[in-house]
């Protein structure tokens, strides 16, 4: 017998428009309406070089819409 | 990451999934034009008691039935009732049973009949598709490597694996973690190791994968009303590779594609 699905993250893609302390960053959704989030790294220590202007994916919790984390670059 | 099983569990998991599978049997060979969807839940019951287990299913988050039957556009989760099965339907039975505390679970889709050619294609890369997804039930490989190759085989066909219902791991409890998605990228999620059981159960549509829930709060069914195949078997990861509890041992792959 299946299982329901867990909530599964939504993937958007998005700008890194500030870098924040404690490598948070604040960064600028590409779907538009939904405008900035403030989003932390996952995994790659490289991502903490984050620099403004630079486009990453960032996943969206479904209960929190106004945080994230930055997977990778794209 | 699920809980690792000892072989002596795995051995009782074992039991419980050759339960399901003799009466799996049994049902195949009693879902002919004109039977109720009732009458295979009685003769499931029956079976799997008369066997010394018990229902897994009957009371698990209220489902008011021990076998769940799934015909055409139904995905998975039809209750059993007054229905009665015609020449060229395709029926989902999913059973599963308790024995000694630990849960077996499986399922198939069967012809009632004789069935359209394109039901028959369906059901035979589902099939495909779940066996694709045991190969990959190794140390070492990942929960996202299962789903991989099932969605890969199954969408080869051009048909579509439903996302909004997984499988998942059992042993003391139906549904344990990890969850078994049919879908996604290889090389993710939880890592296998031996001792791991999950059920693995593509359910596979001919059109879109969009799934729609109907007002008994069970029965799932596909959007579009394309058809929709459903199989399913409890498998251990061991050393030796894939053990699909309801088989006798281990196995290795040229046995399984041509099963």
């Amino acid at each position: 017998m299946p299982e329901a699905a867990g909530r599964e993250v939504l993937e958007v893609e998005a700008t890194v428009r500030e870098a924040l302390p404690n490598a948070l960053f604040r960064v600028e959704l590409a779907s538009g309406s939904k405008g900035s989030v403030v989003a932390h790294v996952a995994g790659e220590s490289s991502l903490l070089r984050l620099r403004p202007g630079e486009q990453v994916v960032v996943e969206l919790a479904a209960y929190d819409a106004g945080r994230g984390r930055i997977v990778r670059r794209r | 990451m699920s809980i690792q099983k000892s072989w002596s569990e795995l051995l009782t998991m074992a039991r419980a999934c050759r339960i399901v599978v003799e009466t799996l049997d049994l049902l195949e060979a009693a879902a002919q034009p004109g039977v109720t969807t009732k009458e295979l839940d009685r003769v499931a019951r029956e079976a799997i008691e008369k066997a010394g287990a018990r229902p897994a299913f009957l009371g698990y988050r209220d489902y008011p039935a021990t076998l769940c039957i799934s015909v055409n556009e139904e995905i998975v989760h039809g209750i059993p009732g007054p229905k009665r099965l015609k020449d060229g339907d395709i029926v989902g039975l999913d059973l599963g049973c308790i024995v000694e505390g630990f849960y077996g679970d499986a399922a198939r889709t069967v012809a009632v009949g004789s069935i359209a050619p394109e039901a028959e294609r369906l059901m035979k890369v589902t099939r495909e598709a779940l066996f694709a997804g045991i190969d990959m039930c190794r140390p070492g490989k990942r929960v996202g490597d299962i789903g991989h190759a099932v969605q890969t085989h199954a969408e080869s066909f051009g048909y579509s694996v439903v996302k909004d219902f997984v499988g998942h791991g059992i042993g003391t409890s139906l549904h344990e973690e990890p969850q078994v998605p049919n879908y996604g990228p290889a090389g993710r999620r939880e890592r296998l190791v031996p001792g791991m059981c999950l059920a693995i159960e593509p359910m596979v549509n001919v059109g879109r994968p969009e799934v729609e829930v109907l007002a008994d709060g069970w029965t799932a069914v596909t959007r579009d009303g394309s058809l929709s195949a459903h199989f399913e078997l409890s498998v251990a990861v061991t050393e030796f590779g894939p053990w699909i509890l309801s088989d006798p041992y281990p196995y290795e792959r040229a046995e399984a594609a041509n099963a």
